[in-house]
């Protein structure tokens, strides 16, 4: 998975607004105002569909109407991976898949209507638009424990990049 | 300096400034439209986009108004320092359009953030209107979306 800051807004230049009118700086009220975009890569459409639950944020992914689905492009949860019995049915199920979806295509369909066959392991690409006061939420929900593995490193890493850009704004994060 | 909401009988004149603005707007919006088709990683989007230039992001533009898939332009958000306005006038504004983020400064002025299809959705709104052109003006004058503003609002057809 990879995950890449695109921009975010410049915070000294809200932050002299703030100053220009006497008004101390203090995070919250800026949290409306701070907004991050994301590209983010080669996660799987069971993370996208999770992610895409919260909805006070902008989303464009890439479209399987038009791009052609392969076998080498789909994430093996770990607990699949190491569990030797599970990853060869799991490979065995995502080759049947494939090539029936190949098939299908081959066959003159289109391929908005072969990837209904498609599994959801199957690896995306997104952009993605949000404010620093939804993403906190967010955070704060998919970085918990009972969060799965995926959606928690995606969010890992969205809140290490906005960290990193603008740190004066995630002081009062709880770490989990 | 405008009148906000002048059917209403409003006498509230307010001033927009634009604090901060997305990065080349029309390029962010172009990778979003690309982000949809392309296969491609990031990198290798927004490479194509410089090297293809301002021609090109026309063309994604122009298509995604046609197409109304007005969505791609809320990755376009601007901040804005609204200067004499009062409760009222800001209050019918954020009712109608939710994704407008505002916050009051003091008693007249107030922080506002919103992305470009919310300001489309003003423009085409007889309440949003005239804030609409306010904001519009302020992003011509700073030069910030000429090519935006060209193909949204210049050509007043597209946006009504």
């Amino acid at each position: 998975m990879r995950v890449k800051l695109l921009y975010s807004t410049d915070l000294e230049a809200l932050k002299k607004v703030l100053a220009e009118k006497g008004i101390p700086f203090n995070p919250d009220v800026l949290m409306d105002h701070v907004v991050y975009m994301f590209g983010i890569e080669d996660c799987s459409r069971v993370t996208t569909h999770q992610l895409v639950r919260h909805r006070v944020a902008s989303y464009d992914q890439e479209s399987q109407r038009f791009s052609a689905a392969t076998k080498e492009g789909v994430v093996t949860p770990p607990s699949i991976q190491t569990n030797e019995a599970a990853n060869k049915v799991y490979d065995e199920a995502l080759k049947t898949v494939y090539s029936a979806y190949e098939k299908i295509v081959a066959a003159g369909v289109p391929k908005e209507d072969a990837r209904y066959i498609l599994p959801t392991a199957i690896k995306t690409k997104l952009v993605m638009t949000i404010n620093a006061r939804s993403l906190m939420h967010i955070v704060w929900q998919r970085t918990a424990l009972q969060a799965q593995w995926e959606i928690r490193e995606l969010v890992t890493s969205m809140y290490d990049l906005v960290h990193e850009a603008t740190p004066e704004l995630w002081v009062n994060v709880i770490e989990r | 300096m405008f009148k906000l909401n002048p059917h209403a009988g409003s006498e509230c004149t307010m001033k927009v400034s634009l604090v901060w603005s997305s990065p080349k707007p029309e390029r962010t919006i172009a990778v979003a439209m690309r982000r949809c088709y392309s296969t491609k990683v990031i990198e290798d989007i927004e490479v194509e986009l410089e090297q293809k230039g301002a021609e090109y992001w026309r063309f994604l533009l122009t298509k995604c108004l046609q197409d109304k898939s007005l969505d791609v332009l809320e990755h376009f958000t601007m901040s804005l320092l609204v200067e004499g306005a009062g409760e009222a006038e800001i209050s019918r504004l954020i009712c109608r359009f939710p994704h407008i983020h505002a916050t009051r400064l003091n008693e007249t002025d107030w922080l506002f953030t919103v992305n470009s299809r919310t300001l489309v959705e003003l423009w085409r709104d007889r309440e949003g209107r005239l804030f609409a052109e306010s904001v519009v003006a302020e992003l011509d004058r700073k030069k910030v979306s000429p090519l935006f503003n060209e193909l949204v609002f210049g050509d007043r057809m597209h946006a009504r």
